[in-house]
């Protein structure tokens, strides 16, 4: 009788598990892979274990769970990271990446997942009140970002110098070797305040009227993925994961 | 027994060079490999831009300041590199036991880090004590690394001269100050040019490197070109060509150079 119990249990415990694992098969889930250049904090950085973190990436991953695929994140160098989605080496772009006009004509972006401004960052001490006063300076900043574009944009006459990430640009205005750095206001926030090294040495001066809005960058017609994503953006802001991932990266 | 050791001096020059190889000077046949590579660099380049003038007429009129830099950090480079590579040959040829360990040790040190971290190093690490601007980074990282690999083609260069020349002349009494200028030195130039023109070829492409210093080179036009319009296939192919028809320019004006130093040669052949 006993055995009898056991093996009972044990058939149940056996039809269970393989009841489990058809049920997994039934629905695994997509797995994205999701580059983001891992220089830019508070939203894409390296935590202690080398792995990607920050509120895109966390963005994304809430995302995720709520539209019901995997990510798999990488650490991709910016300078080439529109490259890669459009040729396919990975999905998606979680890499504070702007939406712009330009931008949009070569790659799909999803709802706008974040609002920034531009900020200026200026060694302690100094400040100006308008873009204009950049006049003859040396303005530096990451690469092909969008605090790079505004300062060209604005036709001003200043000396910009693109970086390969925007802390070297503030290593060197810590030096004293440029005046200037532009980024996106949160970022300069973090170096400005959140790093000892430059405490009391630099600090945020001017911020842009415009507003910027971050999308994640996908590959042009994957409709599938597009509708997953702002799906999944939609529940994120509604159920107050959003809220909750602002304090942990934005809250002073 | 001038022979065997002429033969054996020969073996031991070492090419520390990666350069491109000069064109054979005696090659005198209208399609090589030099004017093969010439051509289709010079055709493809100005046949994308007639033909799609937009984007690539556009990224090559977004270079040239580019080219400018460029040019100007390889030639003071060079200026510096090649006295200093002289001088490092000298110095591990030496005599003087002193010169001789500095000489050694700067090539060890420096032939053991990549230039890459040394621009690192000399502009962002070192900013902490001096702070120089990213051109002149660039010429200092570029003229220390490369005068390492030079001082080794002088060195190799200077070696491969007979010792007999040097007993020869110093028998006729000239002192070994004369005999190194008079006697092994115009020997030997013919030996080290073309490696030392292939170093400055191989620094001109180095010179790409220095886009990490914000320094607006070629290669950073290129980028942050392709920042602003995602042409990743079109700039870079630009870039490639560009890149190249300098460098074949340039490997062709060594091959010249090489020929009027070895004009002897061949006409006696």
């Amino acid at each position: 009788m006993k055995t009898s119990l056991k093996g009972l249990l044990l058939a149940a415990a056996l039809f269970c598990v393989a009841l489990g694992g058809l049920s997994c098969q039934a629905q695994a889930a997509e797995k994205y892979v999701v580059a983001s250049d891992c220089t830019w904090p508070p939203f894409e950085l390296l935590d202690e274990n080398k792995q990607p973190t920050g509120y895109s990436v966390e963005f994304l991953k809430a995302v995720a769970k709520a539209a019901g695929f995997e990510v798999e994140n990488r650490n991709i160098a910016w300078d080439g990271i529109f490259g890669g989605v459009a040729t396919g080496q990975y999905d998606i772009v979680a890499s504070s990446t702007t939406i712009t006009d330009e931008r949009k004509k070569q790659f799909d972006f999803s709802d706008p997942y974040f609002e920034i401004v531009q900020a200026v960052i200026l060694p302690a001490g100094k400040s100006i009140k308008s873009l204009k006063e950049l006049q003859g300076l040396k303005v530096g900043g990451q690469i092909a970002t969008t605090g790079i574009f505004v300062v060209r944009d604005a036709k001003v006459g200043a000396d910009i110098k693109e970086y390969d990430d925007v802390g070297l640009a503030i290593q060197d205005l810590v030096g004293g070797r440029i005046d200037a750095v532009i980024c996106d206001e949160p970022v300069a926030k973090y170096y400005a305040n959140k790093k000892q090294d430059y405490k009391g040495k630099i600090q945020l001066s001017l911020r842009s009227q415009e507003k910027e809005y971050f999308g994640f960058t996908i590959k042009k017609g994957r409709k599938d993925l597009l509708e997953k994503l702002n799906r999944g953006i939609k529940i994120v802001k509604e159920n107050g994961t959003e809220a909750q991932l602002i304090k942990k990266w934005m809250g002073d | 027994m001038a022979e065997t050791e002429e033969k054996q001096s020969a073996a031991n020059i070492v090419l520390v060079t990666d350069g491109g190889s000069v064109p054979n000077p005696q090659e005198f046949r209208l399609i090589n490999a030099w004017s093969l590579s010439l051509t289709l660099a010079i055709v493809s380049l100005f046949g994308l831009c007639l033909i799609w003038p937009e984007p690539y007429l556009r990224i090559l009129l977004y270079l040239p300041d580019g080219i400018v830099v460029t040019f100007q950090i390889t030639l003071m480079s060079i200026c510096f590199a090649v006295p200093l590579g002289f001088l490092t040959g000298l110095g591990r040829i030496s005599k003087n036991r002193f010169f001789k360990l500095i000489a050694s040790t700067y090539v060890e040190i420096i032939r053991g880090i990549p230039l890459l971290v040394q621009l690192f190093y000399i502009y962002y690490a070192l900013s902490r004590f001096f702070q120089i601007s990213g051109i002149t980074s660039a010429v200092v990282a570029i003229s220390v690394c490369y005068g390492a690999y030079m001082g080794e083609v002088f060195r190799a260069g200077i070696a491969a001269i007979p010792r007999g020349q040097t007993e020869a002349s110093r028998s006729l009494g000239f002192t070994r100050f004369q005999t190194m200028i008079y006697v092994i030195l115009p020997q030997a130039m013919r030996t080290i040019l073309p490696p030392v023109g292939n170093e400055c070829i191989a620094m001109l492409k180095d010179t790409a490197l220095v886009s990490i210093m914000a320094v607006p080179d070629i290669m950073q036009r290129a980028r942050s070109f392709v920042g602003t319009t995602y042409l990743y296939f079109e700039t870079y192919t630009v870039i490639a060509l560009v890149y190249l028809v300098i460098t074949l320019l340039l490997s062709k004006a060594v091959s010249i150079m090489e020929a009027k130093l070895n004009y002897y040669d061949t006409k006696s052949r």
